[in-house]
């Protein structure tokens, strides 16, 4: 089953301990990637880390907390061989049915479906791009609705939880689409997975009981995370980099109009002065 | 404007922080948690582009409260707006917390808050209105069994509010209270609201829109503001109703609830 030309390769997948997140890095992990996951809390990573193989381990971060983000991004470079990160899967996400916010004040949604893999995006950019590596975002069909609502992207005026979860997965495609005019030429390639339905909790977790009845009701109609985890799998093991950039079941998908060039470099302006980070200086450094 | 917010870095306290950054007010912010002022304060810059000072302070610790006024007494800053946030309560049976969490909540919801505000208002800017917020609770309309302490100490609050309020007309002084009913605040205030189902739904007000209208309110010169209609009508019932007969069907629902241990 493991591949040669998978062997030493690593791949970090954010949200890692539950739903599409776990499928995800247990099926790389078999198919011989070396599997860095991070999960929420420790219990659920040391709940899933033994007993199996070395392939895959855990650490445990609050990806909502941007010193954390910076945190794991450290404690991942030591583990990695030769320094090179072979894929980012910026996996982890929420849905709150209330406005909450994080430390620095940030709405959750947005912090943690796009900010926290903006931030671990730049922090491991480096050893990307020496991987010539490829970075994978857990998006959703339900961008096709959204605006960037650019006046209040936080939504502190009225809170829509949809509409804000929209927006996020919005980010997701926008942040893509940068990365690609940005990194192709190092030989980066950023993708979005559109997973469909999945049965998994994200409408469970810290909602309240209405958004979490609806979702236990809806979770019903949708597949199991095995399915889009195929989807994942096939996009980090394809030797040629697939050449789309928006992705369901394998296939490439159509997109919203939204996703411009104009948008992605705005978003890109506005998640650097967010997260108090510069990919350019970063870049600077790394070819010094 | 220069703004001082007590409580900052919790979650009521960022809200509020947040809507003052956009109406381009200058922040002062204060905490016991400096690790969460740091952040906030990088936030709101970032957010922003706002001036914003902040200084860690245990605002029950005579030291620290010393320390505080001399920061800001060094650095001249002299302010237009206090918003009284900080608060804090240990919610359960009255003989199973110890005396000291007791005479915690009064220490903080009462003491601090008395001798900030008053502290505050000698550093006031001169010639210019002054506004004053305090965080009350839904609690206060009410003499609350398993939170006998923290509804006591919003009471004081709240009498307090109104009576400034009065004193201080003539020197331009505007004083609100504030009385929210639930608020998705914390970890323990999201299980909390959770628990209690429907009831917790609907006495908890969205945060966003609470911190808003507590501004715009404020300074248009209201003297309370109890968020939530349905709150509002507990309120009303709360004055029409014995109070001997209030704490009894307080009591019988928190015991509905396992609260009362």
């Amino acid at each position: 089953m493991i591949q040669e030309d998978t062997c030493l390769k690593t791949v970090v997948v954010t949200g890692a301990t539950s739903g599409i997140g776990l499928a995800v890095a247990r099926v790389l992990a078999a198919r011989g990637f070396y599997v860095i996951g991070v999960g929420s809390n420790q219990e659920s990573c040391d709940r899933e880390a033994y007993p199996r193989p070395h392939r895959l381990n855990f650490i445990a971060a609050d990806l909502l907390q941007q010193s954390e983000v910076k945190q794991v991004a450290e404690e991942i470079r030591v583990r990695l061989v030769n320094g090179e990160l072979y894929a980012l899967i910026n996996n982890a996400g929420c849905v709150r049915s209330r406005y909450m916010t994080t430390e620095e004040g940030y709405e959750h949604q947005f912090a943690l479906n796009h900010l926290a893999g903006f931030m671990l995006t730049h922090e491991l950019m480096p050893n990307l791009i020496k991987a010539g590596g490829r970075i994978i975002m857990t998006g959703s069909g339900s961008h096709t609705g959204a605006k960037i609502m650019w006046d209040d992207v936080m939504m502190t005026k009225r809170y829509r939880p949809l509409r804000a979860y929209k927006q996020s997965k919005l980010c997701n495609m926008l942040f893509a689409k940068a990365l690609n005019d940005r990194y192709a030429a190092h030989g980066i390639r950023a993708y979005v997975v559109d997973p469909g339905l999945v049965r998994t909790n994200i409408g469970n977790k810290r909602t309240g009981w209405l958004v979490s009845l609806i979702w236990s009701l809806r979770k019903r109609a949708g597949v199991g995370p095995d399915i889009p985890a195929a989807t994942y799998e096939w996009l980090c093991r394809e030797n040629e980099a697939p050449k789309g950039f928006y992705y369901y079941m394998c296939k490439e998908r159509s997109f919203s109009r939204q996703v411009t060039a104009e948008n992605a470099e705005r978003l890109f302006a506005l998640s650097e002065r967010l997260c108090g980070i510069s990919y350019d200086r970063t870049d600077k450094r790394t070819e010094n | 404007m220069n703004v001082l917010i007590t409580g900052a870095a919790g979650g009521f306290g960022r809200a509020t922080a947040n809507e003052c950054a956009r109406l381009g007010y200058n922040l002062f912010l204060t905490d016991l948690n400096e690790r969460g002022l740091i952040c906030l304060k990088q936030g709101l810059e970032r957010q922003f582009g706002v001036t914003v000072a902040a200084k860690a302070c245990d605002l029950t610790e005579t030291a620290s409260f010393d320390d505080l006024l001399e920061f800001i007494d060094e650095n001249g800053i002299r302010f237009d707006m206090l918003l009284n946030i900080a608060g804090l309560d240990h919610e359960g049976a009255f003989i199973s917390r110890s005396s000291d969490q007791l005479a915690s909540i009064v220490a903080l919801n009462d003491v601090a808050t008395v001798r900030i505000t008053h502290s505050i208002l000698k550093r006031r800017r001169t010639g210019k209105p002054f506004t004053i917020v305090f965080m009350s609770s839904l609690a206060s309309m009410f003499p609350m069994p398993v939170k006998a302490t923290y509804a006591a100490s919003k009471r004081f609050i709240l009498d307090l509010s109104f009576a400034l309020r009065h004193e201080l007309k003539e020197q331009r002084v505007n004083v609100m209270a504030l009385c929210p009913g639930g608020m998705v605040t914390t970890e323990e205030a999201v299980k909390a609201i959770e628990a209690q189902g429907f009831w917790g739904d609907i006495t908890t007000s969205p945060l966003e829109i609470v911190a808003r209208k507590m501004l715009r309110r404020a300074t248009a010169g209201k003297s309370i503001y109890i968020p939530g209609i349905f709150n509002r009508c507990l309120a009303f019932l709360g004055r029409l109703v014995p109070r001997s007969i209030v704490a009894a069907v307080v009591f019988r629902r928190w015991s509905a609830t396992g609260k009362n241990t």
